[in-house]
């Protein structure tokens, strides 16, 4: 177990977020939000604001700040703000004001006088459903709809008619916003030609080309930095500071600096959209599955954008299945854009899927673990290429003995006033890699750097670099220091996907051996301490293979015989030939006890248990915290958390006191359990992925045991105490 | 947040010139300021003021008749403090510990959180229609988000509960409130002082221009020894209730001879329910009987688009906090 080399400076308060830099003579801006959902601005009286003190520019799509179109590799084609007059949805940005203090720069945009020509806008999922249009699921260049039919059978219809057993429901999650601790922020500072940002993000390097397009400077002169981030999760790929404080920064040549208030963050980024499933299972008397059908709806916006990948991100993987068929429909609305959120497409795909199984136990009376492992699959259905290493069957027989699951009984228990039930459900994320560069620099003084620019948003990615770099080594840890967070450092290692262990971690292992063959290479040339000696390198040190008399030398020891201060490699990794032959995924099963109070109905997460099979654990105390935060944010989804809007698409609720996320006293003790077994098929780190799989699974193990205690499902997220009144 | 003046009085006379507005624990006033909902040109910081202390009643300003048998809450004194006193009755105290949070407790004041303001997020966003707010201008709720929002007491032009827990509990235990304006002091029932919307929501209590509130007081706390508070909410701490309950019951070979309860984040003020207590007297302490009981509490209740759900939460609720009572009973 290794600490969090960055611990220290966060529970001191020392670590330095983007808004905590101080730059002298910083300009402060405030952003302004539509607070209609739809049409367009027809004027905006910015006479008050500019008149007010300390204001030093007012930005508005009728002046704007100029910015030129930005093509993101993450993202796509960027949305720009304040470059046109549309409104889009309620909370859009549509100005920025610049002064003197933050305080000044708020109290002036209040004084901004906005006039619109209103068009109805559409907010309403269920209403939107009749305007559904076919689209193509997130990350995934699959069609919308996919079909795997057995020899012989015609149709999805066909299939399940003639299974033994079959179930077939509705179900619905609510839309999310990331809410990460660090608001949206950032620093620009523009000095000779070069731009500077400090911003909270996932990908500086990748963020440092956003930004260069956006205010149309040559990439390599802007630098981004982010040496620790608040919480991303998916939602910090861009943000409206950072674009709006670099061209401000440029514009009035002048550092900027920018943030996004709680309430703001809600609107003006993006979330995770709601979404509707209906699910159609059936199934022969042993619970072999002989169909699956999963139709997916998705809420966008009118340009649809991002769509949250539910049937493509679950059924089309997860079973065995002799015929199988998913589709995916966008319902665009006037509603804030989408984006990745943790485990985009599995998390409120699980709900749908894990209840609609076990809902199909329920229904052949069959023990929801026994279903679950009588269908496991080794491939994905339909598909030759078998999954690299999958050890579901162990995460539930582990989970199982451990939960106590075998006590279960089909109606629940009483305790007292509470009824208590227990449920479980599959967890998956698929095993990836992004291309990752990492450099590993020996320095005179026996340490080693490894870096990549990269983010450890509280993911661990910091301890990874350091666990592994001394690892490859072959060094004690406290030998090696870590580096991430700046795009000047070697393009890798980037928040996102579950990949940054698997890529970084494996580009890692090549920059050390390239850097020990370069240093055993220094030390036999001719300029070498161990000139003319056949050398090998092991414990961190140098040794000449043919005169074993010698005494071993350490890298440090090389490099001053040699007069060097230092010697540097870089390792770059890529997914190759690996995904031509196996199917990759991590998997877990999810178990979860709750209380309902049989009068008053409040749902209490008693116990909770995940075991998961994620590969080769590099830092078990990391990858403990990671699990367990996605279980709680699985909580969150299943009990509190939800976006609403108003029907004329006001999101109502937009605060921390609102925006309901459990609380200490929501959360049981979380146990978190691994099946170790290293997946060197992926990488020859053999980990996979485990920053989303956490949340995977969690909200229908939630719904399931509430199912078992009081006998109500209930088929949409959040869950609520109105759900469980049968009087209500 | 507006520029405002700020000044620290050091006695009752001199706060209560009628031109401030007080500042205690600052945990309503100052989020509200933020927020642009309250822009009070001048400021009292009254933390300076005598006005501490939990005891035995020596009749404050004015004497009711209840001097001496009565528990007097200072109002400055901290939640935190009272929630952790003693001789406060149970109901009270638990009030308090499912309220806000430990920081928000350890801030927040006896007599400002009886005049906190509506959670009702229309009030607090300025962009928003709200009769609270801006009389005149319509109630955003009544066509908006109301599943927080209140199913009695409720009129036209407002639809808000009043959000405190510990009013609850003092209407329930019958307190009262002093007050010193700059004509002199006076007592009143506290489940008085507060009023429903009507067409007025932007009144919400008796209390004159530049009252202040001076104390709290519970009388014959014995009383309410055996009382309790339970709280209904979609997560387990660090939120307002959906429904509550305060309750004191008095049962005696099995047959309840007194009742006093009221409910809250049901009403558009700490909502008393006399036609329960009636309704219990004299009745067995069994589930059924209180079941029967509760039906009167949800009478005339009307529910909004969100909020049916509140009606016979309610009375859930009401069952759970009595039979909470009666199965503790020792008597
Ligand atoms: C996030 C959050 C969660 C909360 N959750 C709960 C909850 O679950 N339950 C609950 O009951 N409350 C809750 N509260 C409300 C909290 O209890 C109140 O804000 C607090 O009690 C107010 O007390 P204060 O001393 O801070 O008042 P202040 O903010 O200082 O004052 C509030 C008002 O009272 C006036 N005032 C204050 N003292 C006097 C006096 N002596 N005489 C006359 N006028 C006075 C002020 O002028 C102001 O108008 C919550 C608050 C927050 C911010
Ligand atoms: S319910 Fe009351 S406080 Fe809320 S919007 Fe309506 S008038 Fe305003």
């Amino acid at each position: 177990m290794t600490a969090r080399p960055d611990a220290p400076l966060k529970v001191t308060g020392r670590a330095t977020y983007a808004l905590d830099n101080v730059v002298e003579g910083a300009a402060h801006g405030y952003l302004v939000l539509s607070t209609v959902a739809r049409g367009e601005l027809a004027s905006m009286d910015v006479e008050a604001v500019r008149a007010a003190p300390g204001v030093l520019a007012v930005y508005t799509p009728f002046e704007p700040l100029p910015l030129h179109p930005v093509n993101s590799a993450l993202l796509g084609r960027m949305w720009l703000p304040l470059q046109d007059k549309d409104v889009r949805y309620h909370g859009q940005p549509i100005g920025f004001v610049v002064a003197e203090t933050f305080e000044q720069a708020r109290d002036a945009a209040a004084l901004a006088d906005v006039a619109y020509h209103e068009r109805p806008a559409a907010t309403s999922f269920s209403d939107g459903l009749t305007s559904a249009v076919d689209a193509q699921p997130a990350a995934s260049e699959a069609p919308p709809s996919l079909t795997v039919l057995a020899d012989g059978v015609a149709s999805i219809e066909d299939a399940l008619e003639a299974s033994d057993v079959t179930i077939d429901a509705t179900y619905e999650t609510a839309a999310q916003n990331h809410a990460a601790m660090e608001p949206h922020s950032a620093l620009a500072v523009w000095s000779g030609g070069e731009l500077t940002v400090y911003a909270g993000n996932q990908a500086p390097h990748l963020v440092a080309s956003d930004l260069a397009s956006a205010v149309d400077v040559p990439v390599d002169a802007v630098h981004v930095e982010n040496p620790v981030v608040g919480g991303a999760f998916g939602g910090k790929a861009t943000s409206m500071p950072a674009l709006l404080a670099s061209a401000a920064a440029v514009a009035l040549d002048r550092p900027v600096k920018a943030a996004l208030t709680r309430e703001q963050v809600f609107t003006a980024t993006a979330n995770r959209p709601a979404t509707r499933q209906r699910i159609a299972l059936g199934a022969r008397r042993d619970g072999g599955l002989v169909a699956v059908r999963h139709d997916s709806w998705s809420t966008t916006t009118r340009e649809i954008g991002f769509v949250e990948p539910t049937s493509h991100g679950t059924s089309r993987e997860w079973y065995t299945t002799e015929n199988l068929a998913i589709s995916q429909k966008a319902v665009p609305l006037d509603v804030p854009p989408a984006t990745f959120m943790r485990a985009p497409g599995e998390a409120p795909g699980s709900f749908a899927l894990e209840s609609a199984v076990d809902e199909l136990a329920e229904a052949i009376g069959m023990d929801p673990v026994a279903l679950r492992l009588r269908n496991n699959s080794t491939a994905p259905p339909g598909e030759d290429l078998q999954w690299s290493s999958k050890h579901l069957d162990e995460c539930f027989e582990i989970g199982a003995a451990r939960f106590g699951w075998a006590d279960r009984t089909p109606g629940g228990r009483r305790d007292g006033d509470w009824l208590v039930g227990m449920g479980t459900a599959t967890a998956m994320f698929p095993g990836l890699r992004f291309p990752a560069t990492v450099g590993v620099t020996l320095h005179d003084d026996g340490t080693a750097d490894v870096a990549t620019a990269g983010a450890d948003p509280g993911t661990g990615l910091l301890g990874v670099l350091r666990i592994v770099g001394a690892e490859s080594l072959d060094v004690p840890q406290d030998r090696v220091v870590p580096r991430l967070g700046d795009s000047r450092l070697p393009p890798g290692g980037l928040s996102g996907g579950s990949t940054a262990t698997a890529s970084a971690g494996s580009a890692t292992m090549v920059a050390a051996s390239t850097v020990i063959e370069q240093l055993v290479a220094l030390a036999s040339s001719e300029e070498g301490p161990l000139r003319g000696h056949d050398v090998g390198y092991a414990h961190g040190t140098v040794y000449a293979l043919d005169a074993p008399e010698r005494d071993p030398m350490t890298f440090g020891d090389v490099l001053r015989a040699t007069g060097r201060s230092t010697l540097s490699a870089t390792g770059t990794t890529a997914p190759g030939e690996e995904t031509t032959k196996h199917s990759f995924g991590s998997w877990g099963a999810q178990f979860c006890e709750v209380r309902v109070h049989r009068l008053t109905r409040e749902v209490r997460v008693s116990r909770l248990l995940g075991v998961f099979d994620a590969g080769r654990i590099i830092n078990p105390r990391t990858a403990r915290g990671q699990l367990a935060g996605g279980m709680i944010w699985g909580v969150s989804a299943a009990l509190h958390e939800g976006i609403e809007f108003d029907d004329d698409g006001r999101m109502s609720r937009r605060d921390l006191a609102d925006y309901l996320l459990p609380v200490n006293a929501d959360i049981p003790d979380v146990d978190v359990q691994f099946v170790e077994h290293p997946d060197t098929l992926l990488s020859d780190l053999g980990a996979r992925g485990l920053g989303e799989i956490g949340i995977v699974g969690v909200a229908a193990a939630v719904a399931n045991a509430v199912h078992n205690a009081t006998g109500i499902r209930v088929r949409r997220l959040p869950i609520r105490i109105e759900d469980l009144l049968e009087d209500g | 947040m507006r520029q405002f003046d700020i000044t620290a009085p050091t006695t009752i006379d001199d706060a209560v010139d009628g031109r401030h507005t007080f500042l205690a624990g600052g945990t309503t006033l100052v989020d509200l300021m933020k927020l642009d909902v309250l822009t009070p040109p001048r400021v009292a910081d009254i933390n300076a003021l005598p006005l501490r202390g939990i005891g035995a009643d020596e009749g404050g300003h004015s004497d009711n008749g209840n001097a001496g048998h009565g528990l007097r809450i200072g109002a400055l004194e901290r939640m935190s403090d009272v929630a952790e006193h003693p001789d406060v009755p149970p109901a009270v105290r638990r009030a308090l510990t499912l309220s806000a949070s430990q920081q928000l407790r350890n801030m927040a004041t006896i007599g400002g959180n009886l005049l906190q303001r509506t959670r009702c997020g229309y009030f607090r966003d300025t962009t928003m229609p709200c009769n609270k707010r801006t009389p005149g201008s319509g109630c955003s709720a009544l066509g908006g988000n109301n599943r927080g929002h209140a199913v009695l007491g409720t009129s036209d032009h407002c639809v808000a509960t009043h959000a405190s827990d510990l009013a609850v509990a003092l209407v329930a235990l019958d307190a009262e409130v002093r007050l010193v304006g700059s004509d002199g002091a006076r007592t009143t029932p506290l489940a008085d002082f507060y009023r429903t919307p009507g067409d007025t929501p932007e009144i919400e209590t008796g209390l004159r221009d530049g009252e202040l509130t001076t104390d709290v007081v519970v009388p014959h706390p014995e009383r309410a020894a055996h009382s309790t508070y339970v709280k209904v909410r979609d997560r387990q701490s660090y939120e307002f209730a959906l429904c509550s309950v305060a309750a004191s019951l008095d049962v005696r070979d099995g047959v309840v001879v007194d009742a006093r309860i009221a409910a809250g984040g049901v009403g558009t003020i700490p909502w008393r329910l006399p036609g329960v207590e009636a309704a219990l007297r004299g009745e067995p302490a069994t589930e059924s009987a209180f079941a029967a009981a509760a039906e009167v509490a949800t009478h005339g209740a009307t529910p909004l688009t969100h909020n049916g759900f509140k009606v016979p939460l309610l009375r859930r609720t009401l069952v759970r906090a009595l039979l909470e009572l009666a199965e503790g009973s020792t008597r």
